[in-house]
């Protein structure tokens, strides 16, 4: 496949990351479409690498720092989706409104 | 010919996937679907020429962050939790969105004009070794620094969830 076949895979599957970040109001499940975002940008980060540049560790370390990264926030964001469920019993998104006015 | 067959099969596991996650109204099919889609995406590094990196996603991603996925829904909404109706209106501003997006990165990478190299880079600069010596010297300072934000993130995670 050529470079613009893997950019044109990574478009699409940041849609889909869009899709489902945008139109879900389970905390999970917009979780879940922000990692597909974020694999989307490993994807480009990896097929730049591998046809454009000339040393090849790196997009490597790139893509290894955006998964320790990816790690990290999913941990963080795990863990307040359990505290909200405990505090309102509930993960939907649009149910917390506390701090509305 | 064959080679060829199984990058598109990754594609389709990349694109099914993401399609399972991105629509799905239940949450576990979502993950599911999330999982398809990273061993795809980790079938796709390998063909560009990076196992570390492959091995690295199917064990950070799939054997991490998706099982700790599934663990916060258990703990979370019961499993036989209904499924809130889908929001039409949503749904369509999402998909809208989703296609302007596409468009505009399809028409730019169109018209781009990138300066490829002529041959992939020697058997050497591949390596694991060369990618461990670059981690530990020229970039060592983010290898620190992303230990540190990961320890962070588990303190932090811990003294976030635990009961008060």
């Amino acid at each position: 496949m050529t470079l613009e076949a893997y950019l044109l895979v990574g478009a699409a599957l940041f849609s889909l990351g869009l899709i489902g970040a945008l139109s879900h109001r389970n905390l999970i499940a917009l979780l879940i479409g922000i990692e597909l975002m974020m694999n989307a940008a490993s994807l480009n980060l990896m097929a730049f690498n591998r046809f454009v540049v000339t040393d090849p560790t790196t997009g490597q370390i790139f893509v290894l720092i955006i998964i320790g990264l990816a790690a990290a926030e999913v941990a963080i964001f795990l863990s307040i989706i359990l505290r909200i469920y405990r505090a309102y019993h509930d993960i939907d998104a649009e149910k917390l409104t506390k701090l509305s006015g | 010919m064959l080679e060829q067959a199984v990058i598109y099969t990754f594609v389709a596991l990349v694109l099914i996937g993401g399609g399972l996650a991105a629509f799905s109204r239940q949450i576990l099919y979502a993950i599911i679907g999330l999982g398809i889609s990273l061993l795809g995406l980790a079938g796709l590094f390998l063909n560009l020429g990076s196992p570390f990196v492959a091995a690295m996603q199917v064990l950070i991603y799939i054997g991490g962050i998706t099982v700790a996925i599934v663990f916060a829904m258990m703990l979370s909404i019961a499993m036989s939790i209904r499924p809130p109706n889908p929001d039409a209106r949503k749904l369509g501003f999402a998909i809208a969105c989703a296609v302007i997006f596409f468009g505009a990165v399809a028409h730019l990478i169109r018209g781009a004009q990138f300066q490829q190299i002529a041959s992939p880079a020697s058997e050497k600069a591949w390596s694991v070794g060369a990618l461990g010596h670059a981690l530990l010297t020229h970039y060592n300072v983010v290898f620190e620094a992303l230990s540190l934000v990961l320890l962070l993130a588990i303190i932090g995670a811990i003294l976030i969830a635990r009961k008060a």
